[in-house]
């Protein structure tokens, strides 16, 4: 590997295998993936339901530990963190946006998105500060004193968007980020991650989706939990019409 | 009952943790109420069983005014052998003192033997060497030799004594050489006391005991049992005037009311922790059904009754409440063990001598257990068993995990403190019922439920206004402590009202307890004025008290250093038509108003009044004689003497915080001419202010010898012991208070560690956003330490106005002792410090348990 190709990669899995259980419980997750994810590469990861996307994303990001096989986040090998390093490495480095919004529901809208910053123990103005501008640039900026039970769904990922990005990681893992929301309302937070994130941030998104991983640069198709071969194109379907988010 | 299992039992026991607290606190709730009944019956029946087994077969006894029969009248009683059999008898207490040199309290019965033997079925193991069972004149043969002593066969193997051993039987402040001549079998009587039971000639007793020409009691076995009522009231119209005739058991009766007051509080008391645990019930319930609405819900669309789901969540609390009582009952004997410990000193101190066992468990203590614990709890389950009940179909379609409540300020909670908080101010004026303080203890049971219903409010003020200080003091943890507790109002209620009653009762004890010492350090500090203090070793709180002898009264009266003796006698009286024991009291009027400092009630110029008493039939009495009594300065009391009911009038009332049984006193002179010379029982002694008290006190003994057994205290000694003894008497009290802030501090960890699973899957996100462990940790504690010190803080303001009305409802009803309020600052900030790091610490597990979720489950 080059030193400039190093010096741009966010993330590299390299081998990566996950079985729960033991004996003859053991269930083989994944079985064996890699992939590098350059910075301000937009990565989609497709496959049907329970092919080992969410696995895959979670091991990324730090979420699980591997039973075989690296995670280098920004050049940092998650494996060899202990809990308080890891924790720390997806409190600076890594974002994560959920199917299921995932905002707590006894903070505001404004404190969900300053959260990262309070955790790392940024001072409160600076965090609220930072949080109104990311509420402002996902089109929050009416709802900041707002509880997630009190907005709609479209505004919640929006808001889960900008706590994904408030504290400027490297790495965006998107698991079913549309899946809980109407097309139009999937369009424009799809449209935000990737205005939000261009050029400098990583993206790695688990769709079953055609229309939406067909957006992505790269895609890693999977199945059983593994890679499939790459067809060179990125869909053999065309892209969902009007969508319109390659670059 | 299957589907009962399936869905009440099994969820129990995947979260086991919240039922075994709730069965905890409800074990010890029921414990501490079965001990203190056992404690209570065991004070009482130490001494009736005593009283009953020296009673033996007697039917009626005939007693005097205070000092006793005057043997005079025996003579005029011969019409009673019409009746049945008569005996007199000298009943006191001595100490025996034996060659190994130890030192027992013995019970010690003067009989005529030949008349006695008909009443108590003693037997004499052995009467001299070989010889079994000797007939009454042989044994009266023996026991007209002055030196005469009759043991027990368990005491004498305890000491190694034997038969013809020399002893030593102090009587009072004189020690006489005594001879053992017999032994009693180890039954009836002989197992008094575990043993402690000397007999003696009646006529020896009285010369031991400074008796000459005064019996103790004259008892009548009566030759038709059945007859007794038509007899009781003959022998009452026919008996000369100062004499009464009572049934034994009179005398337990009498110990009971004396106690009743002090039993009624200490129960009061006991039922605390209990009522703590229903909270517990109430809260486990409630929590087991909002966070079941969903399932609920499906149970109700599949076709389940509503009765169906208010007899799961009712059978639920029943299961618990069962557990409590099964478990609580029995652990509620070992702590009785503890009890008895605790408030024997009290009794035996301030009331009666008895020797306090716990008695066995009986089904009595079993149906208590269940009485209390079952419908209690049911009726603590009902709410939200019935909140269950209301549950629609709809629940489990609609999203079950729980949302921010954004309400309106609640407003039952305020109506329903508001009314108990005036219903409690109401009950506080009402008077005592028989002497007991029911609306008193109403009132502050109001009181309690009124500081209940303010917690959700307080929790709601907490939630809207408290954000920005928690988040400026605790940073991010702060924040999402306040948001974690602000979406649990509601399950939160409850567990912080039960810590919030606990505290603020721990509150109002320790300021009433605070107040009490302080008045009773100003009230000694103002009354002990003598230099010294001077006792026989056995002085008895209740009954006959030994005197002191006349050579050790003259040996201290030629003192070139005492400027005044002050002699005391007390006796025992019964008192208005409850016959009431309370205390008549004669001593030196010149002397304590010269020297003396009583601390007058009324009138103003009390020292003055009371000079106005001497030589006349006149009296001063203690506040608690005033108030229980309802006798005020100016009216006129009727007092039992030997010579019949006499009136006195009362001319000053004083503080007195020794008794609780109200004491009369008059001047000596007075009560010579009432009851007839008497020896003290007490003598005061005032020095020349230039004489060192420590001097004079080792001179004094010196001068009375080692064979005169006395106490004399220094003023600075009874000043603490009187302290002790005080601090002796509430010891009971904070063990109690212990206990129901331990049941609480379980639930408030109960309720923390439920929040905690619930919100596995916030707490999971919190970790994917990058909150470390610690983190968690932190805030878990912070929430746990919030509301510790919410509770607390609530608690010392509700525990102000409760103990208002200890002070000056509750105290004055049962006691009627004035106690001056003071707040004991120190106390209360310790205290506040303690709860805050010990609910802290009650979050730890819940923090730890919190602090180990991993990111992993938000998926």
């Amino acid at each position: 590997m080059s030193v400039e190709r190093k010096m741009k990669t966010v993330l590299q899995a390299s081998a990566l295998r996950k079985i729960y259980g033991q004996d003859d419980n053991a269930v083989a997750a994944l079985g064996g993936v890699s992939l590098t994810v350059d910075a301000g590469e937009f990565v989609a990861v497709v496959g049907p339901s329970g092919c080992g996307k969410s696995t895959f994303l979670h091991l990324c990001g730090g979420m699980e530990r591997p039973t075989d096989g690296r995670v280098l986040v920004g050049g940092v090998d998650l494996n060899e963190l202990d809990d308080e390093a890891l924790t720390r490495v997806r409190r600076e480095q890594i974002g994560f946006v959920f199917q299921s919004f995932n905002l707590l529901p006894t903070l505001t809208l404004v404190e969900n998105i300053a959260l990262p910053l309070m955790l790392a123990g940024i001072p409160r103005a600076i965090c609220r500060s930072r949080a109104e501008d990311g509420a402002g640039q996902v089109g929050l900026s009416h709802r900041l004193e707002h509880y997630p039970s009190q907005v709609s769904g479209g505004e919640l990922q929006r808001a889960a968007v900008a706590r994904a990005l408030v504290h400027r990681p490297v790495l965006v893992i998107a698991d079913e980020p549309t899946g809980n929301l109407d097309t139009e309302n999937g369009q424009r937070v799809l449209r935000l991650l990737k205005t939000l994130t261009s050029g400098t941030v990583a993206i790695l998104l688990a769709t079953h989706d055609k229309a939406l991983a067909s957006a992505a640069d790269r895609v890693l198709r999977m199945r059983d939990g593994v890679e499939l071969p790459s067809h060179g194109a990125v869909l053999a379907e065309p892209p969902h019409v009007g969508l319109g988010l390659r670059r | 009952m299957s589907l009962f299992l399936k869905f009440i039992v099994r969820a129990v026991l995947r979260d086991p943790v919240r039922g075994v607290v709730t069965i905890a606190g409800l074990t010890l709730g029921v414990a501490v109420v079965v001990a203190i009944r056992l404690a209570n019956v065991s004070s009482v029946q130490g001494f009736e069983a005593a009283l009953e087994v020296v009673a033996g077969k007697t039917s009626l006894e005939i007693v005097g005014a205070g000092v006793g029969v005057p043997e005079t009248q025996l003579a005029e009683l011969g019409w009673l052998r019409q009746y049945g059999r008569v005996s007199p008898v000298i009943d006191r207490t001595a100490q025996l003192e034996t060659l190994d040199g130890s030192v027992s309290l013995l019970r010690v019965l003067g009989v005529d033997v030949l008349r006695d033997q008909p009443f108590r079925e003693y037997r004499l193991l052995r009467f001299s060497e070989g010889d079994q069972e000797p007939s009454p004149q042989e044994l009266l043969a023996v026991l007209l030799d002055p030196t005469s002593v009759v043991l027990t066969e368990r005491f004498a193997v305890r000491h190694g004594v034997n038969l013809e051993t020399p002893v030593r039987l102090r009587v009072g402040d004189t020690a006489h050489p005594m001879v053992v001549r017999g032994l009693l079998l180890d039954e009836g009587p002989a197992r008094v006391v575990d043993g402690h039971l000397a007999v003696l000639d009646i006529a020896t007793a009285q010369w031991l005991f400074d008796r000459l020409g005064w019996l103790d009691r004259v008892e009548v076995q009566l030759f038709v049992p059945d007859g007794i009522d038509i007899a009781e009231r003959e022998i009452a119209a026919r008996l000369p005037k100062g004499l009464r005739i009572q049934r034994p058991a009179q005398r337990g009766r009498q110990v009971e009311r004396m106690l009743a007051a002090f039993h009624f509080n200490l129960a009061a008391l006991s039922y605390i922790a209990l009522v703590v645990g229903l909270f517990l019930v109430y809260n486990t319930v409630a929590v087991s059904v909002i966070s079941r609405r969903h399932e609920i819900g499906v149970l109700r669309s599949l076709g389940a009754r509503r009765s169906l789901i208010l007899g799961f969540f009712l059978g639920e609390a029943a299961v618990m409440a069962v557990l409590g009582a099964v478990l609580g009952t029995p652990a509620g004997w070992l702590l009785a063990q503890g009890a008895v410990r605790l408030t024997s000193p009290t009794v035996n101190t301030l009331y009666v001598t008895s020797s306090a066992t716990v008695p066995q468990l009986g089904f009595e203590d079993w149906l208590l257990a269940g009485l209390i614990a079952v419908p209690l709890s049911l009726i603590a389950a009902a709410i939200p068993a019935a909140e269950a009940a209301r549950v629609t179909p709809l629940a489990a379609v609609r999203d079950a995990e729980h949302q921010v409540n954004h309400r309106e300020f609640p407003r039952k909670p305020v109506v329903a403190a508001a009314l108990f908080l005036g219903l409690g101010a109401w009950m506080s004026t009402l008077e005592a019922v028989g002497g007991l303080p029911l609306f008193g203890l109403g009132a502050a049971l109001a009181v309690v439920f009124g500081a209940a219903a303010l917690v959700p409010i307080l929790l709601e003020l907490m939630r809207r206004f408290g954000r920005g200080m928690l988040t400026s003091w605790c940073g991010v943890e702060g924040l999402l402590a306040h948001a974690n507790l602000s979406a649990a109002v509601a399950r939160l209620a409850v567990s912080v009202a039960a810590l919030v009653i606990s505290l603020a009762m721990l509150a109002a004890i320790a300021i009433m307890i605070g107040s009490f010492r302080e008045t009773v350090t100003y009230w000694v500090g103002q009354t002990l004025q003598a230099d010294l203090f001077v006792a026989t070793a056995d002085r008895a709180p209740i009954g006959s008290t030994a005197t002191i002898s006349a050579a050790v009264e003259r040996d201290i009266r030629t003192h070139p250093d005492v400027v005044a003796v002050d002699g005391f006698r007390s006796v025992d009286l019964p008192y208005g038509p409850g016959g009431d024991l309370i205390i008549l009291g004669a001593g030196d009027f010149g002397v304590l108003l010269d020297y003396g400092g009583l601390a007058f009630k009324v009138p103003a110029e009390g020292a003055a009044a009371m000079r106005t008493a001497v030589g006349r039939d006149a009296v001063v009495v203690t506040e608690s004689f005033s108030l229980k009594h309802e006798v005020g300065v100016g009216e006129a009391i009727s007092l039992d003497t030997p010579h019949g009911p006499r009136q006195f009038r009362v001319v000053a009332i004083y503080y007195d915080y020794s008794s609780d049984r109200g004491l009369v006193v008059m001047d000596k002179a007075t009560f010579a001419r009432h009851f007839g010379r008497q020896r003290p029982t007490g003598l005061t002694l005032y020095l020349d202010p230039t004489a060192n008290a420590e001097e004079v006190r080792a001179e004094l003994l010196a001068a009375i010898g080692p064979d005169r057994r006395i106490f004399i205290r220094t003023n600075a000694t009874l000043r603490a012991e009187v302290l002790r003894i005080f601090d002796s008497t509430f010891a009971i009290t904070y063990a109690l208070e212990a206990i129901a802030i331990i049941v609480a501090i379980l639930g408030v960890a109960a309720t923390l560690l439920t929040l905690v699973l619930e919100r596995r899957r916030e707490l999971a996100i919190l970790r994917l956003v990058g909150a470390g462990r610690e983190q968690i940790r932190r805030m878990v504690v912070v929430e746990a330490a919030i509301l510790g010190l919410l509770s607390q803080g609530t608690g010392l303001v509700v525990g102000v106005v409760l103990s208002l009305i200890l002070i000056y409802v509750i105290n004055v009803q049962s006691f009627g002792w004035t106690i001056q309020f003071h707040l004991p600052l120190g106390f209360l900030a310790q205290s506040t410090i303690l709860i805050t790091v010990t609910a802290a610490l009650a979050g730890l597990y819940p923090a730890r348990v919190a602090a180990q979720i991993v990111g992993e489950r938000a998926r």
